[in-house]
């Protein structure tokens, strides 16, 4: 049914006729401008229709599905879309005074029902203007006016407003990637600006009312400024939009990454059985640790303050560790943790007899020590310092000690210790940082009272990072150290109730200032009667029961232990014995393995069968000796030594000559030996002139091995005394002693060892320094009794008790008469022990 | 992930697209030994309304078409076809002004000869 409505006038088409041609893309219109015509009117809820768009529209109404019918009813399928003004709240149909007066005649295109709507496809062409209205129901009908397309005023104010509107749309493009590209083409190949200006009305989420602005602008400008302003409003809400949702985007990234890192940690720590249920236990664990434990107030605070810490902290912080491992060493650590001292001095001396034979000096002052315990409970534990050679018990002592006292026994080597910080420890700031080995021995020990052994404290080593000895220093004052401070727990720890014990093979390398601290006790070395015993008590037995022997099975008689100390051995201590007597108890382990024996007795002629041939020939006292060279002692690490110095004259040579690597002191002894005896020629005897014309050579055998010290002065003097005169001296004699340019002799230290090395070599006849008779007290009874000891204080002393009176060799020079009276006539004198009779 | 970027983009909320051209019927160019033979893909229109014009090396066919099988009582059910006036200019590589224009209708075909 086709409403040609009245004609319109032609002016205004001719208008819109006249500027299609300057545009390449001539605009349609269904109906000519101006045109007035009665067409079926939609109403359009939230939504403009703009022309030269295409557009699908539901409509479910029946008011609206009637009015479509009507439009597909017209030959030419037009229908006035009108939007309903944005006022209008309520849900019913919109009459016709809800409509705005303006709005766009659209072409249906296509139609399809569904079940209880249409939907059609409508292409906007022109605007429209309301000019009467016809009818509301079965479906709004008016008589419209043709409006004129929006004429341009300032052509190129469009242009720029176009130019900006595409470059806004490419920007709004830019963010959106969804959109489809055939409108990304649409938009950006658009020439038209009232085209663009309208799709971007349609398309733009403008709200009703600026799109009717849009819509209704009569000119090209103020569309394209209404659009421009609208699109840049948008662009911005768009930019910002994405900015929040990047934002929003990253920080939901983040947190679901950490949540999904989380989980898998969790069911990690759950498959190795430390959910998080265990570490809050963990906490919760050390916090019910710490309130049984007993501590001194301010530890317990500054432990709560950690704990407190930990608490806050997630177990996958770095410090978490650290501060659980801190909080567990304080913990552990005995602060008030004191086992009960057994003080009973007969019990004690029993365990020290036991475990140790002889060293009675020791186990005496050991016991004196003991006894001021007893007596003054809170008395300050000495400090005690074992020197001694290698092998003598020092370190066992100390784990009698503790054995004896009741107490727990820690040992710590100090050899090679040269970082201040491994007695201190390390502050907590640094990674891996460990409390000192001070601490961690005291919690080895698990009370604060130990028997504590610094073994080996002579081998201390320092360097740039710090002194270890100059932190011992503290550590072992009685005054300071009840407020000890390890760097690592950096509390007070008292350390004054530890019975320290320090070792050392030689006193020299310790500071004086530490050795001052301590109270020194010397370990000799032992003698063969010693060994002898401690072999039978404790290293056969031992070395039998090591190698899977009874005591029935192994017998080593006495004389082959007796053998393998002297000749296998050469110590001051134990430890080569034991190891040979291992040997020969393999050797017999084997033999009764093979059963090839039932039970083997070790006799001395079996021994080198065992051992092979003996590793060590001694120095034996030989059986006569030429004048000039005499037996002297000497004090080494391993014990002592019997040497021999020998000097001969040296026909036209000069001064003296000294060998076989004597250090300075004993070469200036020598050079005073030779000026006493020049200086007192006549009182022995001795012609001046042999001191001019011949040279003396002094030598020391072995030569290989530095000797030292002032002790060889007496033997010197005796070689010298003996080559000047003729006389030789008694082999069966050894001494010792420092002589002075004055011709008295000086007491020297290491009697015992010296003694014993000469016992040992045969000597049966010593010469001492008389201010050395104290010390004749340490040699054992049984070595005493074999020997003759014969106490001087002069150099006239040292010659009337080591030379023979007999002239055996006259000095060279005297040729003539002297030496052949000489040896001719003997004068046996009788040997006199300590008489001096000139 | 990136799909969240829909809910910024209101502006797709309506399946708008430009409409470019009402209609633009489809057209075939023969090149004939004595000039050029159209043919356009136009059926149910009434020839006496269509506009045929040349200017230049242009040609173009103005009409309409309209629904004239409607009756009194009818309901659409479907509608597909459009109806509508349209305008379809042809460009041709030489001029062809005061060319002989014919132009017949044929099995809904609109053919036109140009002579030149």
């Amino acid at each position: 049914m086709a409403d040609p409505a009245e004609t319109a006038s032609p002016p205004p088409a001719d208008t819109s006729a006249e500027e299609p041609a300057q545009q390449n893309e001539a605009r349609f219109s269904a109906v000519a401008t101006g045109q007035k015509f009665e067409v079926p009117v939609l109403a359009l809820q939230n939504l403009t229709m703009f022309p030269e768009t295409v557009v699908p529209l539901g409509v479910g109404r029946p008011r609206s599905v009637s009015g479509v019918e009507g439009a597909l009813a017209t030959p030419e399928k037009l229908l006035g879309c009108l939007t309903v003004r944005p006022d209008r709240s309520d849900d019913t149909d919109a009459k016709s005074s809800d409509l705005y007066d303006v709005g766009t005649l659209v072409m249906v295109k296509r139609m399809e029902r569904l079940p209880d709507a249409m939907r059609i496809l409508v292409q906007g062409t022109e605007r429209i203007r309301v000019v009467e209205w016809k009818q509301e129901d079965p479906h709004l009908r008016a008589v419209v006016e043709v409006l004129p397309e929006p004429r341009t005023v300032d052509p190129e104010q469009v242009e720029a407003a176009k130019r900006n509107v595409q470059q806004m749309i490419q920007e709004a493009l830019a963010l959106l990637p969804n959109v489809p590209a055939e409108v990304r083409i649409a938009v950006l190949s658009s020439v038209d600006p009232v085209r663009l200006a309208y799709f971007l009305g349609s398309i733009l989420n403008l709200g009703v009312e600026e799109e009717q602005k849009m819509l209704e602008a009569n000119t090209a400008d103020e569309l394209l400024r209404l659009a421009h302003n609208n699109l840049g409003r948008e662009l911005e809400i768009l930019q910002l939009r994405s900015k929040i949702a990047t934002e929003a985007q990253t920080e939901m990234d983040k947190a679901q990454r950490d949540y999904v890192l989380r989980q898998q940690m969790r069911a990690i720590q759950k498959e190795l059985g430390e959910d998080e249920t265990g570490e809050a236990a963990e906490a919760e664990l050390l916090r019910e640790r710490l309130e049984k434990v007993e501590l001194p107030e301010e530890v317990r605070t500054e432990a709560e303050r950690e704990l407190k810490r930990l608490e806050r902290l997630p177990p996958a912080a770095p410090d978490y560790h650290v501060i659980r491992t801190y909080l567990e060493f304080i913990l552990e650590l005995p602060w008030l943790k004191s086992s009960e001292d057994k003080l009973d001095l007969e019990e004690a001396r029993r365990i020290l007899d036991e475990d140790h034979y002889g060293l009675e000096d020791v186990k005496e002052r050991i016991l004196e020590f003991l006894a001021v315990i007893k007596l003054r409970p809170d008395t300050k534990s000495p400090i005690l310092l074992f020197v001694g050679p290698p092998g003598v018990g020092k370190t066992s002592l100390g784990r009698s000690i503790a054995r004896a006292l009741g107490r727990q026994f820690e040992r710590m080597s100090l050899g090679g210790v040269r970082d201040e910080a491994e007695l201190r420890g390390h502050r907590r700031t640094y990674i891996g940082a460990m409390p000192g080995r001070i601490i961690q021995s005291i919690r080895r020990a698990g009370v604060n009272n130990p028997v504590l052994m610094l073994d080996e404290i002579d081998k201390l080593g320092n360097d740039y990072r710090g002194d270890p000895a100059a932190a011992l220093l503290e550590i072992l004052d009685p005054q300071q150290n009840n407020t000890f401070r390890d760097h690592y727990l950096d509390l007070p720890f008292d350390l004054s109730r530890i019975f320290f014990i320090a070792t050392a093979n030689q006193l020299g390398p310790i500071p004086p200032p530490l050795r001052d601290r301590m109270e020194v006790i010397g370990l000799h070395g032992y003698s063969d009667r010693e060994k002898l015993e401690i072999a039978k008590r404790y290293l056969i037995p031992r070395q039998t029961t090591d190698n899977g022997l009874n005591q029935a099975q192994l017998k080593i008689d006495d004389e082959a232990v007796e053998l393998i100390a002297s000749r296998y051995t050469r110590e001051a201590g134990v430890r080569q014995l034991e190891r040979n007597i291992g040997s020969v108890a393999r050797k017999v382990a084997l033999r009764i393995a093979q059963a090839q024996a039932e039970s083997v007795v070790v006799t001395e002629s079996d021994i080198r069968e065992y051992l092979g041939p003996p590793r060590f020939y001694p120095e034996q006292a030989r059986k006569e000796l030429p004048a000039g060279v005499a037996t002297g002692m000497a004090w080494t690490e391993m014990g002592g030594e019997v040497l021999f110095i020998e000097a001969t004259l040296l026909p036209g040579g000069r001064g003296l000559t000294i060998t076989g690597q004597l250090g300075e002191v004993m070469q200036e002894s020598a050079r005073a030996a030779q000026s006493y005896l020049w200086s007192h020629a006549a009182e022995f005897g001795i012609e001046s002139e042999i001191f001019k014309e011949f040279g003396v050579h002094l030598h020391v055998p072995a030569g290989a091995i530095p000797k030292d010290g002032p002790s060889a002065g007496v033997t010197i003097t005796s070689a010298l005394a003996s080559l000047y005169t003729g006389r030789r001296v008694r082999p069966d004699t050894a001494m010792t002693g420092e002589i002075t340019l004055s011709g008295l002799v000086f007491p020297i230290g290491g009697v015992k060892e010296k003694v014993l090395a000469a016992h040992r070599a045969g000597i049966r006849r010593i010469l001492l320094p008389s201010r050395n008779e104290a010390d004749v007290d340490d040699i054992p009874e049984d070595v005493k009794n074999e020997l003759q000891i014969v106490f001087v204080s002069n150099i006239s002393e040292v010659i009337d008790s080591a030379l023979e009176v007999l002239v055996a060799n006259p000095p060279p020079h005297v040729t003539a008469g002297d030496s052949a009276r000489g040896s001719r006539e003997p004068e046996p004198e009788p040997l006199t022990v300590k008489g001096l009779d000139r | 992930m990136r799909n969240s970027n829909r809910d910024v983009s209101p502006i797709l909320d309506r399946r708008v697209s430009p409409s470019g051209r009402l209609w633009n019927p489809a057209a075939d160019v023969y090149r004939a030994s004595d000039g050029w033979v159209v043919k356009v893909d136009l059926a149910g229109i009434c020839s006496d309304e269509l506009q045929i014009e040349i200017r230049g090396s242009l040609l173009s066919i103005r009409g309409c078409r309209r629904d004239t099988h409607y009756r009194e009582g009818f309901v659409f059910h479907q509608m597909e076809i459009t109806y509508s006036r349209f305008e379809k200019t042809i460009e041709f590589p030489s001029p062809i002004e005061g060319a002989a224009v014919r132009q017949d209708y044929r099995d809904g075909f609109l053919i036109i000869n140009v002579r030149t």
